[in-house]
């Protein structure tokens, strides 16, 4: 697993990145914007939000977007562990962890394919 | 300055190998004066109260680095740590994360090898000719790399670190700062060897970014940032060997 540091901790970033700047600026909208009467209600209409989602780029963001954050998350969480519970059982919940992010990778890609 | 000198009472960490099998901690109280830093006191209590404490201190001006001790539990030089900063009671005590050898003088062995793991200095491609003249550096060269070299070894970092606490093997901050300090030195071409240290266990990845090394720096070096800096070359180096092969280096 060490030797996957780097990916893993570049996933890691890039899950932050994610996190702290694309979701406020998405929830902005989507919780707040449209809802408020702010931005048009049309404009996330189910078709145009499919068209959006259903494009290359769409479904590439939609994929990081879901994937990312899930190895931030994974990493936060089993370097908790360690702040919590010492480096003794690193092994074991690290690789669980990063199994659920996987899983997690695979599951979005499968369903942005099939978007 | 008052009259009467004020009275604080300090507690100190003892330790006698010998003797303890555990620390225990003896209290003084004792006549301060109010422009006198931790240190001030600590050495009045071994000239004129009990000569038998033990603690490290040189230069007594934030300089050499010897005087590292926790101070109410924070990681302090106690030669730049005013006692006006405290109340009438002071609890001073060995440096965390660091086995105690005796009283407030910890073991260095662990943290000096650390040091010696980064590779500490200049590592050339290729030795210049004395003719060919010295190696120039341009100031923005040099501010590249100038704050890393400011650490003076004061081992705060270490005690303030928690991954320190629970992985004794990680690299720690002020390491890392000193690796990462040669590898962003123009001059230098050591960094794929400083590098393989860096991803090794324990390493760079180890750090979970507390920041606590930064908060208590005496020095204001920012190790967590070298730390940060250098996981990001990492995975840059990383990606880069999958791109052009051996990094890009002949």
């Amino acid at each position: 697993m060490l030797k996957l540091e780097p990916v893993i901790w570049g996933l890691f970033g890039a899950g932050m990145m994610v996190g702290v700047l694309l979701f406020p600026a998405w929830l902005l909208v989507g919780t707040l914007a449209v809802p408020l009467g702010i931005a048009p209600a049309e404009a996330l209409s189910h078709e145009r939000a499919l068209a959006l989602a259903g494009s290359l780029p769409g479904r590439v963001l939609l994929a990081a977007a879901i994937a990312l954050p899930l190895w931030a998350g994974a990493h936060h969480l089993r370097h908790l562990a360690i702040d919590f519970g010492g480096i003794a059982r690193d092994a074991l919940v690290g690789s669980l962890c990063y199994a659920v992010a996987l899983a997690g990778t695979v599951l979005a890609v499968v369903a942005v394919v099939r978007l | 300055m008052s009259s009467s000198p004020t009275k604080k009472t300090f507690v100190v960490t003892r330790f006698d190998p010998d003797q303890d099998e555990h620390p225990r901690t003896d209290t003084y109280e004792i006549p301060v004066r109010e422009d006198w830093k931790v240190l001030d006191a600590l050495n009045y209590i071994k000239d004129e109260v009990d000569p038998t404490l033990s603690h490290r201190w040189s230069c007594r001006m934030a300089v050499c680095g010897s005087c590292g001790m926790q101070v109410n539990g924070e990681p302090k030089l106690t030669c730049k740590t005013a006692l006006a900063e405290y109340g009438d009671t002071v609890v001073v005590a060995p440096l965390a994360n660091f086995p105690v050898v005796r009283d407030l003088v910890v073991e260095m062995e662990a943290f000096m090898e650390k040091f010696k793991a980064v590779k500490p200095w200049m590592i050339h491609a290729k030795e210049r000719a004395a003719e060919e003249g010295t190696y120039l550096q341009s100031p923005a060269e040099l501010q590249a790399f100038k704050q890393f070299s400011m650490c003076i070894n004061c081992m705060l970092c270490y005690a303030a670190c928690p991954v320190v606490a629970n992985e004794p093997s990680f690299l720690g901050p002020a390491a890392v700062a000193l690796g990462h300090r040669y590898n962003q030195d123009s001059r230098d071409d050591g960094d794929a060897e400083r590098n393989e240290v860096f991803r090794e266990d324990g390493g760079v990845f180890a750090c979970s970014y507390a920041n606590e090394c930064s908060e208590v720096c005496p020095k204001n070096v920012d190790p967590a940032a070298a730390v940060q800096q250098a996981k990001l070359l990492n995975v840059l180096d990383w990606a880069k060997s999958f791109v052009v092969p051996r990094g890009g280096k002949s």
